[in-house]
C-alpha cells in the first residue's frame, strides 16, 4: 500500500493548481455574476492538457490516468466549482463514446471532445422521473435510417456548448432504452432559459427539449437496448468527477477558515488561541484527510476496473460521503469566519452556496444509498 | 534576425544550452519551530528562478539549434526532481548523484558541475538562477566560470547570440549594463528574464522517457580532500512579532505610516 504521489501526479496536481490560481481566480467573480465560463478558459485548459486527460493521446487526449483526474479536478474546484463541473460532464460523455462507441464515432466526437470545441452533454434525467433508470420517458422510434426522438431532459449541464449530446431514451418497438448521439443544435433540439441557480454558477442548467430529433441511426451508442450499461458506466464515472469537485471546495473552504482564523484576533491574539477554533480546525482537517483518501481511491479503482461500470458502488460511496462532509466542513468554515461567514465580500460565503449541491446532483444521497444497500444486501 | 552560431568556415554550427538546476525544499510546506526550518517531509523541487532560466534557455535553444540539457548535482531525490525541469522542455539531463553530495556547499558543487561540463560537448552556455531558494549564496556560477576560465555574467535579464558571441543585459540596482561575451560563458539570470511557464500534462507525462545519464563524483575522478571547505554555523529566521494594534480609520492609517516614514 502507497499513499504517496508519484513525481508526475505532484507535478499534474501542481500544474493544475498553478492554472487555477493563475487564470481562473483573476475571473471567479465575472463567470459567477455572468454564470458562463469564458470559451477561452476551455481553451487554455486544452493548451495544458487539463481538459480530457485520461483519453487517449490518439484522440487528442492527454493519455493519463483517473487518479491523476481526480487530483486535477480537485484543484480546478478549489478555485472555481462551475469550470470542474463542466469537465466532469465532458469526461463522462467522452467516456461512455470511448467505451461504447465505433470507431467512426470515436473518430467523430473524440477529438473536438478533448480539444475542447465540441463539448458533451450527457442527458438522463428526466422532469417527471428524477434519476430514475427504469422510468425514463423520452422516446426513440425507428424510421428508416434514422431514430426520432422526442423529450424532455432536465437539469443539463454544457447544453448550451457547440458539441454533442448524448441522450438515453426509450426504444418505442421493444421499451428497451438505448443510448443516442445526437449533435446539439440540429433541427428538434431546443434548450430552456438556464436555471437560476443558488451556487456553482457558470455551469449553466438547461431543460433539454426534444422534439422529433433525428439521429441517424450510425448514431446509436452501443446495442440496442444497452441503456443501462452506457448509464451504469456514466454513473460511476460521473460520480468521480463530483467527488473530486466538492474535495476542491472542502479544501477551499478550509484554507479559507485557517486563514482567517489565524490573521482574525481577539483582545490582541489571533482566534487560533482559543480551543473552540482548534477544534473547528482539527475537524475540519480531519474531514478532509478522510474524504480525499476515499476520492483518490476511487481514482485509483477507476483506473484498474477493466469494467467501469463495476466501482459503481464505490464510486457512489464515496460521492455519498464527500459531499455530505463537504457540506458538513463548509458548516464549520463559516462557524469559524463567525458573522463575516455569513458575507458576500468572504469567499467563504459562495463556498457555503456551492457545497449543498453536491448531495443533490449526480444522484441525491438518499437515491444512491439506496443503490449501495442493493449491492450491500443482494444475494 | 537568427542568432544561430556562424563559424570561420561558414558553416552553422549546433550548439548546447545548459541550465543548472538546484533541487530545493518546497518553501511553502517549511514551517518554523524555534526559529529553525523544520524540513522532515518537506519535499524537494526544482528552484523558481532555475525555471526562470530554463524558459530563457529554451527560446536560446531556438537560436543555437541546440539541445536544452539540464544538469544537477546532488543526492538521490534528484532523479524525481529533474523530471520538472524535463517537463518543462529540457531535452536531456545529467546528474551528478553522490551521497557525498549531500548538502553540499557552493565550492564542491561548483567543481562537480565543472568538471561535467568539461565532459560534455558543444557547450556554448549555461544557466544559473542568480540564487538559489534556500541558501541563496549565488556562488557557484562564478565558481564554475572561474575553474573553466570562461567569462562570466551576472544578473542577466536578456540573452542575445549571434555569430558566437553573446549580447546580455544585466539588471543592476540603479542601472543596466550591455556585455558582449564571447561562446562559451557562463550567466546568472534573474527571475524576471523569463516567466517561467507551466508544464503541460503531457510534457510531465513525456519527462520520464527523455535522455537522462547518471554520473557519480568517481565518474568525474573528484575526491574529497578533507571534507567541505564550508560549515554552515547557525541558520535561523527572523524574530517577527504582532504589535496587535487596531486601527480605526484610513485616515488614522496614513498618519501612522507618515509618521513611521518621518519628514519627507
Amino acid at each position: 500500500m502507497d499513499f504517496k504521489l508519484t513525481k508526475e501526479q505532484e507535478l499534474i496536481q501542481r500544474t493544475a493548481r498553478e492554472f487555477a490560481e493563475k487564470n481562473l481566480l483573476p475571473q471567479v467573480e465575472s463567470i459567477i455574476e455572468e454564470n458562463r465560463v469564458p470559451d477561452a478558459v476551455i481553451r487554455d485548459l486544452k493548451d495544458l492538457d487539463l481538459f480530457a486527460l485520461f483519453m487517449p493521446e490518439a484522440y487528442d487526449g492527454a493519455g493519463a490516468d483517473y487518479q491523476s483526474y481526480v487530483l486535477v479536478m480537485e484543484q480546478i474546484a478549489r478555485i472555481c466549482p462551475a469550470v470542474a463541473v463542466i469537465m466532469s460532464v465532458n469526461a463522462v460523455g467522452l467516456a461512455a463514446v470511448e467505451i461504447f462507441g465505433t470507431e467512426a464515432q470515436k473518430k467523430t466526437y473524440l477529438p473536438p471532445g478533448c480539444r475542447g470545441d465540441g463539448v458533451l452533454s450527457f442527458a438522463f434525467t428526466e422532469p417527471g422521473t428524477g434519476s430514475d433508470p427504469k422510468q425514463i420517458t423520452a422516446t426513440a422510434t425507428r424510421k428508416g435510417d434514422a431514430y426520432i426522438l422526442n423529450g424532455t431532459k432536465r437539469f443539463i449541464t454544457n447544453a448550451s456548448f457547440a458539441g454533442p449530446i448524448i441522450i438515453i431514451a426509450r426504444e418505442t418497438e421493444t421499451g428497451e432504452v438505448s443510448g443516442f448521439i445526437a449533435d446539439k443544435f440540429c433541427d428538434g433540439y431546443a434548450i430552456s432559459e438556464p436555471w437560476k441557480k443558488m451556487g456553482c454558477q457558470g455551469a449553466p442548467l438547461y431543460d433539454v427539449y426534444l422534439k422529433d430529433l433525428a439521429v441517424p441511426a450510425e448514431n446509436r451508442l452501443g446495442a440496442p437496448g444497452k441503456g443501462f450499461r452506457i448509464l451504469k458506466v456514466a454513473l460511476a464515472l460521473g460520480k468521480i468527477g463530483i467527488s473530486a469537485i466538492f474535495l476542491g471546495t472542502m479544501l477551499a473552504a478550509y484554507e479559507e477558515a485557517l486563514r482567517y482564523a489565524r490573521e482574525k484576533t481577539h483582545r490582541g491574539e489571533p482566534i487560533t488561541k482559543f480551543q473552540a477554533i482548534q477544534m473547528a480546525i482539527v475537524d475540519m482537517a480531519m474531514k478532509y484527510e478522510a474524504a480525499r483518501w476515499m476520492t483518490y481511491r476511487i481514482g485509483y479503482l477507476a483506473d484498474h476496473a477493466k469494467d467501469k461500470g463495476d466501482i459503481l458502488k464505490d464510486s457512489a460511496m464515496a460521492k455519498i460521503f464527500v459531499t455530505e462532509t463537504a457540506v458538513d466542513l463548509a458548516r464549520i468554515a463559516v462557524g469559524v469566519h463567525g458573522s463575516y461567514g455569513l458575507m458576500k465580500d468572504y469567499k467563504v460565503s459562495q463556498i457555503w452556496r456551492d457545497v449543498i449541491f453536491g448531495p443533490q446532483v449526480e444522484g441525491v444521497s438518499h437515491l444512491l444509498k439506496v443503490l449501495v444497500a442493493g449491492e450491500i444486501l443482494k444475494g | 534576425m537568427g542568432f544561430v552560431v556562424v563559424s570561420d568556415h561558414g558553416k552553422e554550427e549546433a550548439m548546447n544550452i545548459v541550465v543548472a538546476m538546484k533541487q530545493v525544499p518546497d518553501l511553502k510546506m517549511i514551517r518554523i519551530r524555534d526559529r529553525r526550518p523544520l524540513l522532515e517531509d518537506v519535499p524537494f523541487m526544482m528552484g523558481e528562478i532555475d525555471r526562470s532560466a530554463l524558459e530563457a534557455g529554451a527560446e536560446l535553444r531556438e537560436a543555437l539549434k541546440g539541445k536544452l540539457i539540464v544538469l544537477s548535482a546532488g543526492t538521490e531525490p534528484l532523479e524525481d526532481t529533474v523530471k520538472e525541469a524535463l517537463a518543462a522542455g529540457a531535452d536531456e539531463a545529467i546528474l551528478i548523484l553522490d551521497e557525498a553530495l549531500r548538502d553540499g556547499e557552493s565550492a564542491l558543487v561548483a567543481q562537480v558541475l565543472a568538471a561535467a561540463l568539461a565532459r560534455m560537448p558543444d557547450v556554448g552556455i549555461i544557466l544559473f538562477g542568480e540564487g538559489s531558494a534556500d541558501n541563496y549564496s549565488g556562488q557557484v556560477m562564478a565558481r564554475v566560470a572561474e575553474i573553466l576560465s570562461w567569462p562570466q555574467v551576472g544578473y542577466a535579464r536578456e540573452i542575445r547570440i549571434e555569430g558566437g558571441v553573446a549580447q546580455i543585459t544585466r539588471s543592476l540596482e540603479d542601472c543596466e549594463e550591455l556585455l558582449e561575451v564571447p561562446l562559451p560563458v557562463a550567466v546568472s539570470v534573474v527571475a524576471e528574464i523569463r516567466q517561467p511557464k507551466t508544464p503541460s500534462v503531457t510534457g510531465i507525462l513525456r519527462a520520464g522517457r527523455k535522455p537522462k545519464t547518471l554520473w557519480t563524483l568517481a565518474d568525474l575522478n573528484i575526491g574529497l580532500n578533507g571534507g567541505a571547505p564550508v560549515r554552515t554555523i547557525s541558520r535561523l529566521a527572523p524574530v517577527s512579532s504582532r504589535l496587535g494594534q487596531v486601527i480605526g480609520s484610513v485616515d488614522e492609517l496614513v498618519e501612522i505610516v507618515k509618521a513611521k516614514r518621518g519628514p519627507s
